[in-house]
């Protein structure tokens, strides 16, 4: 019998000690550091402003104007935009899909983001989406609120109302929110007409719907979105989306509707921008100092990176390797320019860096990441390793190295 | 997704099976005309298009270069005009655009000038009786004609996607509430109700008498997907190298139906990986509720070889246990 000629492929990332992370794991990853990234300009945000209501109306609005914003122009460009969204998932005229944009509109989203769940209901009246899991559910109950603002301006562009307002012809609640505790996120939109409901403020998508909701038994919940169990998405009338194009989609649009999104209004709550970078770095290098002060946590990270023993724990390689398979995860390009014991030297592009979508690139990647992967240094390797990002021509260099600096933080 | 306890949608669909219900149900349009419309479309169908008597409608199957089914659809002659029922009409115009060298045919998405309702089940003569100014009740499956209700002209066939008699009525956009008006009007006497379950008429009631949507038969032959009986092999069409070389081979896959053997079926979306033993033998295109068989029934894509009837199988990540069965419950 012949003998395979080689071992099958499959995609994946290699760390800097050649070792595979498989594309799905990749995936799961750069999902969930984008969602700690969030966290952290969350945490930013409620230090601005100690107001729950306000400072919650105050994304809900500017995600709403934002999402809208992205498909504005006459009234031409905005039913040409919409027909293109039809063409694009094959949504044939036979589920008033004008009225109903925002329940399909979603799907496709929350799956690539391995929110994973069902549309429970979808009728002419009524829309309830239950969601079993949602990587950014460590964010807070100001995102959960934040999301039903985003979902509002779908229904309100396919209205065709005023942007920015509510105008639309149905209430949504996420009646349900993991982020705040609850088993599932669940949204319903019922339609103001047949429900003799009034319509909304930003701050009154937590309601309940006026009809019982279906609650899965969490034997049938499901773990992953549809890409990462089966290895692609596919909508109800047929359209499929690749692993390989989900992944790449939420590398980009994860940061803009979960980071760039809220901190145009975040930014405002500070009196100034020094003032926002200071609490910025400060939070973030919290959270750095965090991620590693458990030695399970160091031994996990040189496991699963495969680290081998030679390289000690008082080595800016760990570091380095992190570093490395963050980005890679996260599917920004980036090449080595130093890695020994001396110190590591990792070169991206500041396009790439922080342009993960390329239309809103944010500069804040790079200060809360020079801050959290410092913190995230003194303890994963010691503190007499740093992390610094020097700028060269286009590119970042993003350094370990030795420092000493009297004035720590 | 559909559940066993939702009171309203088991009424809606009892509705049509036992009694009539009506709705909104939009296939969309595309209309081919010009001097070799006929034989275009009998090039880029399987079914015998050709000779289709005026007034009359063929279903049929569109395949690609692989002889795979692309779209399924409805082709009626309504006298050198053609009118193609398909779910998704810029699709069909596409794919018309890249083959119609060598023939004078005009083609057009007309989806957005027409609307249509369809009375389906078993008093849906009735119901249209008393809705037209002349009966249909005579009418052949997939025959058409021209009608009025009121004063509005109509045109109707006699079709649906219930498996019960039924019947489909187009009118221009601008009539469409008051043709929806007196529907209702006419359908009240008999207690026919308006359907609002969208899943329901599209997806349970259709898949208890074994109908499936053009996506569940995606990368299927017609041969493959039990729609074998539509192919002409004595004429040519499009793709039809490509399917007679896979027809000699012999099917790999089968189009089946899988019954849960679970109250519910929440974890089972569309392409959820059917296992025999633990092992990927297919996946399935799509699950619902069904009311008038009280069961979670859905439809498999298999492995021929490996998946006779009767086989047992689990289907995605929590193994939702199922049977292999005919997709054809009632």
């Amino acid at each position: 019998m012949a003998l395979l000629k080689h071992v099958a492929t499959h995609r994946g990332v290699e760390t800097a000690f050649g070792k595979i992370i498989p594309e799905k794991e990749a995936y799961s990853y750069c999902l969930r550091t984008i969602a700690a990234f969030s966290a952290n300009i969350f945490q930013v945000m409620r230090l601005l402003n100690d107001d729950w209501e306000d400072r919650t109306s105050q994304i809900c609005e500017i995600a709403n104007m934002m999402n809208c914003a992205a498909c504005a122009g006459g009234e031409d460009e905005l039913f040409q935009y919409l027909n293109a969204f039809y063409d694009e998932w094959n949504i044939p005229e036979l589920v008033k899909r004008a009225a109903w944009i925002g329940g399909i509109w979603g799907d496709y989203g929350d799956e690539a983001e391995d929110m994973a769940g069902r549309v429970i209901q979808f009728t002419e009246n009524r829309v309830e989406k239950e969601l079993d899991s949602c990587p950014w559910d460590i964010v807070g109950s100001e995102m959960c609120n934040m999301t039903t603002a985003m979902f509002t301006a779908n229904f309100d562009i396919a209205a065709g109302g005023e942007h920015g307002a509510i105008t639309n012809d149905v209430q949504l609640n996420m009646c349900e929110a993991r982020g705040c505790g609850n088993p599932h996120c669940r949204v319903v939109a019922e339609r103001l007409d047949h429900f003799n409901l009034e319509h909304q403020g930003w701050l009154d998508h937590r309601g309940q719907p006026t009809q019982p909701v279906h609650d899965t038994p969490p034997e049938r919940r499901v773990r992953h979105a549809q890409g990462l169990r089966n290895g692609q998405y596919v909508q109800a009338f047929g359209e499929e989306n690749s692993l390989e194009w989900q992944y790449n989609w939420v590398a980009q649009m994860g940061w803009v509707w979960s980071i760039s999104f809220p901190l145009i209004a975040i930014r405002d709550m500070a009196e100034d921008d020094d003032e926002f970078e200071r609490i910025l770095r400060i939070v973030f290098a919290t959270a750095g100092k965090n991620a590693f002060v458990d030695f399970f946590a160091r031994e996990g990270l040189r496991n699963w990176l495969d680290i081998p023993r030679e390289i000690g724990d008082n080595d800016p390689r760990v570091m380095g390797a992190y570093i490395d398979a963050m980005l890679g995860c996260q599917l920004v390009p980036h090449e080595w320019e130093a890695f020994d014991a001396e110190g590591v030297e990792i070169r991206v592009s500041q396009e790439d860096f922080e342009g993960r979508f390329e239309m809103a690139p944010l500069e804040e990647i790079t200060m809360g990441y020079e801050a959290q992967w410092n913190g995230a240094c003194h303890t994963l390797v010691s503190p007499e390793w740093s992390v610094w990002i020097d700028e060269d021509d286009d590119d970042y260099i993003i350094n370990v190295g030795r420092k000493v600096d009297d004035r720590a933080l | 997704m559909l559940f066993k306890d939702d009171e309203v949608a088991r009424a809606e669909a009892k509705a049509v099976r036992e009694n009539a219900g009506w709705y909104r149900w939009t296939h969309d349009l595309v209309e081919v005309s010009g001097p070799d419309a006929e034989r275009f479309l009998d090039w880029m169908l399987v079914n015998r298009i050709a000779g289709t008597p005026e007034g009359r409608g063929k279903y049929t199957t569109m395949l690609d270069e692989k002889g795979q089914i692309i779209d399924d659809l409805v082709a009626f002659n309504r006298g050198g005009l053609w009118w193609l029922s398909t779910l998704y009409g810029p699709h069909a115009v596409r794919w018309f655009d890249a083959h119609n060298e060598g023939f004078d045919v005009t083609y057009q998405d007309v989806t957005q000038a027409w609307d249509m309702y369809a009375v389906q089940g078993p008093n849906s003569g009735k119901v249209m009786a008393a809705l037209l100014d002349e009966p249909v009740d005579d009418l052949k499956r997939f025959q058409i004609v021209e009608r009025h209700v009121g004063q509005t002209a109509v045109v109707v066939d006699r079709g649906g996607f219930t498996g019960e008699l039924g019947f489909e009525l187009y009118c221009a956009r601008k009539d469409s509430a008051a043709i929806a008006e007196a529907i209702a009007a006419a359908a009240a006497p008999f207690d026919a109700p308006r359907l609002t379950t969208l899943e329901v008429y599209v997806r349970s009631l259709p898949m208890e008498k074994g109908m499936a949507l053009r996506q569940d038969y995606k990368g299927l032959t017609p041969y493959e997907a039990n729609l074998g009986w539509s192919v002409h092999m004595d004429k040519d069409f499009f793709g039809k190298e490509a399917l007679a070389a896979a027809h000699e081979a012999g099917e790999r896959r089968a189009f089946v139906g899988l019954e849960i053997e679970r109250e519910s079926y929440e974890d089972i979306a569309q392409k959820e990986i059917v296992y025999k033993r633990g092992v990927p033998v297919g996946y399935t295109p799509a699950f619902i509720y069904g009311y008038t068989v009280d069961k979670n029934i859905g439809f498999g894509v298999v492995d021929a070889r490996k998946c006779p009837i009767g086989t047992r199988v689990t289907i995605g990540g929590n193994a939702s246990p199922a049977v292999v069965v005919e997709p054809k419950w009632c």
